[in-house]
């Protein structure tokens, strides 16, 4: 490496405190399903379980409810019903929402990023 | 500044050149940014899989001169063995979405042979286990087989949300395996049973009793009857191989990098050949070990910290044996031993009448035989297991030696956390510095092994395009 690429490597790190560069934080929702999501639920309207059950229609639909899903027993019995406020809740902490669920999951994304995800699925639905 | 990587040690795959699409994705995202991921397993390739789909110019840079980092199936020997990674958890969702998408086929692992026991030099047959008079246990624990004895923590496990294992709080009380399972009323020869074959620790006195816990607390969640692990069926490694052929840009394989740049706009990776790449943004989804050789002027706390994780030591010695020796004896096929040898997992190779048998000693029991050369090391084993069992001279002979700790790529098969380290570590550790973000097993949240290593894939990926995007 030359001097100088040593040198401004050395000068960023010590100004550089951590994840200080600024964030755009501007992911779309359909992004954030694909990164965050998709490898565990599809958006189908139908029983279409992967490790997780599918996320079509999820407005209005009480948690815990869709055919043939091994959901935990936490869940089947939280009386939840999807709406935005309460996607978002169970998005940003799963655990805290509803313990003792069985999703195993911990939310990477910003408080926006997860109301704009819970947004996007909602209108997906 | 442009990359100037002149030789190509290219690896294409079937389906290189088609820019992937598992779901969404694609072209008409071009972001016009590039990514280098520093690393070709499967936290590094789930990574660059999803910034490709969303249109980052990505180059995957591998130091081997095979993907899969610590997935690496022996295909050299009869059967296929794993050296590495070896079990895809029936709640692995990202690694089975991938092997479905990407077709590689997966099975329920072949039968492991019934383990009897070799304990203070005597051997007990697997049913005779509990009324056994070189059982060390007291009679209240005396029914346990010693691969069940950490088990009983579940009893205690006080890690009832899924990212607790390193919260600050509960951390606060962490302690030594040792002086925890102590603690708890283990009786002294539970503790040196566990402490013979621990694949969570290199010795109790290091290892956390937070990490325990966790490990306890996922086995717990997988057990049932409907959750089976799974295995890819020609060799775990097809998985990585897979993933590999889906990246638009073949992988420049075979060429270490030796150090990490940044620039307040730009970031430059430098191979030990002296050739430079310039990218947007770096993801390192590498062990500890492995990231310490790389000069990256980090922050010096990030620095001591790469230094002070631990990493679990395992040797095996994969063997093929012709003939079931150990049914004349009255043998199971497979053994727990207190002794050298640790265990040895024994299997059927299917469609024919042969066996993998593999020989897998754990912890610091590894560093006397990392410090032999290889053929004295073979030898050293090979002689410990026919003094156990003359009868397999005749029906094994020896395939390969691993040696994780050995390899300069990985350092070891895993993360381990000394007790109360994980409050900090784990987050400074996965803690993007400016434009360099960090990947891998240890820098997971919800999961260890192969899943987790696709988690902290997917968590670098979303880091790296929220700063690009």
């Amino acid at each position: 490496m030359n001097q100088c690429w040593r040198d401004l490597a050395i000068s960023f790190a010590l100004i550089c405190s951590t994840n200080a560069v600024a964030q755009a934080d501007s992911l779309t929702g359909e992004q954030l399903y694909d990164i965050a999501c998709s490898a565990c639920h599809s958006l189908a309207h139908t029983p279409d379980h992967h490790i997780g059950p599918p996320l079509g229609g999820l407005l209005d639909r009480p948690a815990g409810a869709v055919e043939g899903y091994r959901y935990s027993e936490a869940l089947r019995n939280s009386s939840w019903r999807w709406s935005l406020p309460t996607l978002v809740a169970w998005l940003a902490d799963p655990d805290t929402a509803i313990p003792n669920n069985a999703m195993n999951y911990v939310n990477p994304m910003t408080a926006e990023e997860t109301q704009r995800l819970g947004e996007w699925l909602l209108g997906e639905s | 500044m442009t990359s100037t990587l002149t030789r190509r040690r290219l690896l294409h795959g079937s389906l290189a050149g088609i820019a992937a699409g598992l779901s969404g994705g694609c072209a008409k995202h071009r972001s016009g940014r590039k990514a280098v991921v520093v690393g070709a397993g499967l936290s590094g390739l789930n990574a660059a899989l999803i910034l490709e789909r969303w249109g980052f110019e990505v180059q995957v840079i591998e130091a081997r001169e095979r993907v899969g980092g610590r997935i690496w199936t022996l295909d050299a020997l009869p059967g296929s063995p794993e050296g590495g990674g070896n079990v895809m958890g029936a709640n692995y969702g990202r690694v089975l979405k991938a092997a479905h998408d990407l077709q590689v086929p997966l099975r329920s692992p072949p039968r492991t042979l019934p383990s009897d026991y070799f304990v203070d030099g005597q051997r007990i047959a697997r049913d005779d286990w509990a009324s056994a008079e070189a059982n060390p246990l007291p009679d209240a624990w005396r029914s346990i087989p010693p691969s069940r004895l950490m088990g009983k923590l579940n009893a205690s496990n006080p890690l009832l949300q899924t990212r607790a294992w390193h919260d600050p709080t509960l951390m606060a009380s962490d302690t030594s395996a040792l002086s925890g399972l102590s603690a708890l009323g283990f009786p002294d020869a539970a503790i040196r049973l566990i402490g013979a074959n621990n694949s969570y620790g290199n010795n109790l006195d290091e290892t956390s009793l937070m990490s325990l816990y966790r490990v306890m607390g996922e086995f717990g969640r997988l057990s049932g009857p409907a959750l089976a692990v799974k295995e890819a069926t020609k060799g775990n490694m097809r998985l990585p191989e897979a993933m590999a052929g889906q990246l638009a840009r073949p992988i420049e394989m075979g060429s270490p990098v030796t150090a990490v740049h940044q620039s307040s706009s730009a970031t430059r990776v430098t191979l030990a050949s002296g050739e430079t790449v310039d990218a947007d943004a770096v993801i390192m989804p590498l062990p500890l070990p492995a990231l310490r050789r790389i000069d990256m002027s980090l922050p010096a706390s990030q620095t001591t910290l790469l230094e002070t994780v631990d990493y679990h030591k395992v040797v095996q010695l994969h063997c093929i044996v012709e003939a079931p020796f150990w049914e004349r004896a009255g043998w199971g096929g497979s053994w727990w031993t207190d002794n050298l040898l640790g265990r040895i997992f024994t299997r059927p190779i299917p469609g024919t009448s042969r066996f993998n048998m593999t020989v897998w000693i754990n912890g610091d029991d590894c560093d006397a035989l990392n410090a032999m050369d290889e053929a004295t090391c073979i030898d050293r084993i090979s002689r410990a297991l026919w003094d156990l069992m003359p009868d397999a001279r005749e029906a094994t002979s020896v395939g390969q030696l691993v040696r994780w700790s050995n390899d300069p790529f990985a350092g070891g098969v895993w993360a381990l956390w000394r007790p109360g380290q994980a409050a900090t570590a784990h987050a400074a550790l996965r803690a993007p510095v400016g434009r360099v973000f960090f990947a891998g097993e240890h820098t997971a949240e919800a999961y260890r092994g192969m899943e987790g290593a696709m988690e902290s894939g997917e968590r670098a990926a979303l880091e790296v395009m929220r700063l690009l995007a």
